[in-house]
């Protein structure tokens, strides 16, 4: 880190932040500069605070120090501990996600509620649901259950692992890392990881490997379908993003964190005409709702609510001065925003029983009176149009996009290119051909998050230009895809990005090229896409000219993210270590040895350009494997 | 061998295929030795649009051989694979302008071989109006004349404009397809290379008709893509050349559509082993529309029958 505290590349965040700055207010990046230098020991996974014989801490920079724990655990059991540790955190966060959206299908009580019957019937096909003679709602609650199911069952394992290549399937039973449970298999290295239990880095890693496909093909997946079934499966539509789409005339709300339960009950609400009517006789032009983090993708996705920005960007939100309520939920939301709302008049609403901010003001939410409680928190950020007390300023930065590229959406897309008399719709084909003519050389997925240890949004938008030039098609999801739309990657104009083969795709199929898959628990939806592909190839995931990155991440869930990827057979580089680093077996094992055993691997490297050297000399070397 | 290695292997046998041919011609006429296909202001029409430079003997077109080389770069991407397609339209139009500069009449009947500005130009009108909705390229052999008769029959009573190029030519008249420019069905030549009179048809339409100033090749190849409705069947074997040669086509925004087992790619390149199906395949695939009242009459009813003469013995 220089001395220069905000790293970015984005004019909206360097704007406020300035503006932050001149009003004293700490924002991200200067607790980030207080917290210089950080903790050797922890950056490298090398402290274990597991017992209260500890905290213990390996030396590694002299010949001296202790090289081994109380107990004498080792710098791979206690690195790979931790690491596990990690990726279960990950994975409960995205798994209690999918929980709550499975309990809101449960109540969802009336057809009205469920706006994608078609995704119900298919899933219920898949599961074995009989739909006959039962009407939409029947068939609703038997899928919740059924889903609620997945997190706890005694026996079998989990569905959605069925819709994997045969070949992945295979190997996860042969490795024995098919998840069973969710909960089970979060709760199983949360036991191992206890002192005195698991002491062999491999083993605990395969269990760090269950519990991250219990996400990825579990929490995250059902997270993803159901939400589709609720509240609609994403079609393209264009949105705007990065902080200028706040109006200084309207309301503003802005909804932070990742539940659409939540944030789509705000929408209904904002378009309700006597809140509106109430807007207007506070002076207000109207009511703004705009999105952030992984529920703004939510709602961008579905109903093209603008995109107000990333993780690094929640607290400029509110120095902007015209946010009159921001509301969260749950991960992701940084505690420091009740001491930043402070200073203005904004109101920060908390409404998750599970995370509760001091100095917020919280309105507990539950699925069953949704819009009930979504009104009155609207109204609240109404009433509170008239308490502004700094002057407003918004940055004019935005951006526009095209975004809601489901699995469905991209199917569609494809068929544009089909002909009717030659070829069958509705299938991968077109992607598969372009692939295998070599026109695209592949595809990669960006993800993640923000980071200080990273120039804010430069790693996600260099490294998609850097891979578009190369003809690699690029997915993103999470703050990866505010990042990328913010650049304009997801305008039309983006061809002038691309090599001769995308930008004739791009063309031909009328999309950007980088799509917008979602959020966070959207990386389920590119789960399915690599395994129809592979599956229409007869090949298995690890073989596809295909890549992940995660150049800026930060959290926990992006390690179980991360991990899932790699054992779906996955190449996945990580613009920051993990915290394993203190251990070279550990770090050979994650980032070489795994290959051999899942087809995947991490590879750590922080410059985006390299890496996107990276990604595609592995894209390439797929194709020499598979003789493309 | 991958797509974009069958392409680059193609183009590099077109090349050297030229350079050969360019040799012998100088061999035997001398550099100084005049290059002209006949009746055209265009010089040689697609070296001319691509660079600007027109070419006036043989020594120029031995020069020419380098622009040629500079097209072909073995990397593995769509831009340098369409490069390396137009590397070898530009060395089909070597090799036939040579056998200009050589021979007297390189051809006769039913051979056309080169076609003068005069003909695009009275084809212009009706490409504008839609009256010639679109320009096939029928190249390579039919599994039989019946299927070829087939096939020809069906662009021609659609008012399509049907170039051939190959076997296809004796399977033509094998199936009875009457044909000349009034009937809207041009047999080019026997060689593979004659089909590059065709592209240079599409490269005048643009200079002529789209004012492309020569040597912009971007704004020709835009104008070909969108405004000359032509695409390219491919039948019977694929040599590395042919494919090359489709490559090419597929730069100047042409689909091909092929009988045989090829790597397809969207849109640009299409198999359709099913010999009814290859009109409508490939009209989709050009995305040309016909307005069509069919009158239910017993014999083929299209513009194209506009110009025929009934003769004595028919």
């Amino acid at each position: 880190m220089e001395n220069c505290a905000c790293n970015t590349c984005d004019a909206a965040t360097k704007k406020l932040y300035e503006k932050a700055k001149s009003e004293r207010i700490d924002t991200i990046w200067d607790r980030a500069l207080a917290m210089q230098p950080q903790c050797g020991f922890g950056e490298m996974g090398l402290c274990c605070t597991n017992c209260s014989m500890g905290p213990c801490r390996i030396v590694k920079i002299s010949e001296d120090g202790p090289k081994a724990g109380i107990c004498g655990a080792t710098e791979d059991t206690i690195t790979s501990r931790n690491f596990a540790r990690a990726v279960a955190a990950g994975a409960a966060a995205h798994s209690d996600h999918g929980r709550d959206i499975a309990l809101a299908l449960y109540h969802a009580g009336d057809k009205t509620r469920i706006r994608n019957e078609e995704k119900l019937f298919k899933i219920a096909g898949e599961w074995g649901i009989t739909v006959e003679g039962k009407d939409t709602v029947q068939i609703a609650r038997e899928m919740a259950e059924r889903a609620l199911g997945e997190f706890g069952k005694v026996f079998g394992k989990l569905q959605f692992l069925q819709r994997a290549p045969e070949k992945r399937i295979k190997l996860w039973d042969e490795l024995g890392v098919a998840p069973g449970a969710i909960d089970r298999e979060i709760v199983e290295v949360l036991h191992s990881t206890h002192m005195g239990c698991d002491a062999d880095y491999r083993n605990i890693i395969r269990q760090a490997i269950r519990a991250a496909l219990s996400d990825g093909w579990g929490g995250s997946m059902i997270g993803t379908e159901l939400s589709d079934v609720l509240f609609g499966t994403p079609m393209p539509k264009k949105v705007e993003a990065n902080l200028g789409v706040l109006k200084k005339e309207c309301v503003n709300i802005v909804v932070h964190g990742h539940d659409p339960t939540l944030s789509e009950a705000i929408v209904l609400a904002s378009r309700d005409p006597e809140l509106l009517e109430l807007a207007r006789k506070q002076g207000a032009e109207g009511i703004n709702v705009v999105g952030m983090c992984c529920t703004g993708n939510e709602i961008a996705m579905r109903q093209g609510i603008p995109m107000a920005g990333d993780f690094f960007q929640q607290e400029l939100a509110i120095v902007t001065g015209a946010v009159e309520a921001m509301i969260v939920d749950v991960q992701c939301i940084m505690p420091s925003l009740a001491t930043v709302a402070k200073c203005y008049h904004t109101k920060l609403i908390t409404t998750s029983p599970k995370a509760k901010i001091p100095g917020a003001i919280h309105i507990e939410f539950n699925e069953q009176k949704s819009l009930e409680i979504a009104r009155r928190i609207v109204k609240d950020a109404v009433m509170n149009f008239k308490n502004r007390k700094v002057e407003v300023f918004i940055p004019d930065d935005k951006s526009e996009g095209r975004i809601g590229y489901s699995f469905e959406a991209i199917i569609k897309a494809l068929d544009r290119v089909t002909n009717s008399f030659a070829h069958p719709s509705g299938t991968v084909k077109p992607l598969v051909d372009a692939i295998k003519s070599g026109v695209l050389r592949g595809a990669a997925a960006i993800v993640g998050c923000n980071n200080h240890r990273q120039p804010h949004n430069t790693c996600h938008v260099t490294l998609a230009k850097e891979l578009l030039k190369r003809d690699i098609i690029v997915v993103t999801t999470g703050c990866g895809a505010h990042a990328c739309i913010k650049a304009g990657l997801m305008d039309k104009d983006a061809r002038k990005y691309c090599g001769k083969g995308l930008a004739t795709v791009c063309e031909l199929l009328d999309i950007p090229p980088v799509l917008h898959m979602g959020s966070c628990v959207d990386i389920s939806r590119i789960l399915v896409l690599l395994s129809e592909v592979a599956k229409y190839m007869g090949v298995d995931i690890s073989d596809l000219p295909v890549a992940a990155a995660a150049p800026e991440w930060m959290s926990e869930k992006a390690q179980s993210i991360g991990l899932y990827a790699v054992a779906s057979g996955v190449y996945v580089i990580l613009g920051v270590p993990p915290a394993v680093t203190g251990s070279e077996n550990v770090t050979g094992y994650l980032t070489k040895g795994l290959e051999s055993v899942l087809g995947g691997r991490f590879e750590i490297e922080n410059d985006p350009v390299e890496a996107a050297a990276k990604i595609a000399a592995h894209v390439e070397n797929r194709r020499k494997r598979l003789g493309i | 061998m991958t797509l974009f290695d069958i392409i680059f292997t193609g183009s590099r046998q077109a090349l050297e295929a030229a350079k050969a041919t360019v040799a012998a011609a100088v061999e035997k006429k001398g550099s100084d030795a005049r290059v002209a296909f006949p009746e055209t202001a265009y010089s040689l029409p697609t070296i001319y649009a691509a660079t600007g430079k027109k070419i006036g003997s043989l020594g120029e077109l031995r020069d020419a051989l380098s622009i040629v080389e500079s097209l072909i770069v073995p990397e593995q991407n769509l831009e340098k694979a369409l490069n390396a397609g137009l590397a070898t339209a530009l060395s089909a139009e070597i090799i036939e302008a040579c056998k200009y500069a050589v021979e007297e009449k390189p051809y006769s009947e039913p051979c056309a071989g080169f076609i003068s500005d005069a003909v695009i130009r009275s084809l212009g009108v009706p490409l504008v109006t839609g009256d010639i909705p679109g320009v096939a390229v029928v190249l390579g052999e039919a599994p039989s004349a019946e299927e070829a008769a087939k096939i020809i029959k069906g662009y021609q009573n659609k008012g399509l404009l049907v170039f051939l190029v190959g076997k296809i030519i004796d399977q033509a008249i094998e199936g009875k397809v009457k044909m000349g420019l009034e009937l809207r069905v041009i047999p080019l030549g026997y060689d593979v290379t004659s089909v590059i009179h065709v592209v240079t048809v599409a490269i005048r339409a643009a200079l002529i008709f789209g004012a492309v100033p020569p040597g912009n090749l971007e704004e020709l190849l835009k104008y070909t893509k969108e405004r000359v409705p032509a695409f390219v069947n491919a039948l019977g074997s694929l040599s590395g050349l042919v494919v090359s040669a489709g490559a090419g086509a597929i730069a100047l925004g042409f689909p091909v559509i092929t009988d045989q087992d090829v790597q397809e790619v969207p849109h640009y390149l299409i198999v359709q082993k099913d010999y009814d199906k290859i009109v409508p395949t490939s009209l989709e695939a050009r995305g040309i529309k016909i307005k069509i009242t069919e009158v239910p009459i017993p014999v083929g009813f299209a513009a194209a029958f506009e110009g025929e003469r009934v003769r004595k013995e028919d």
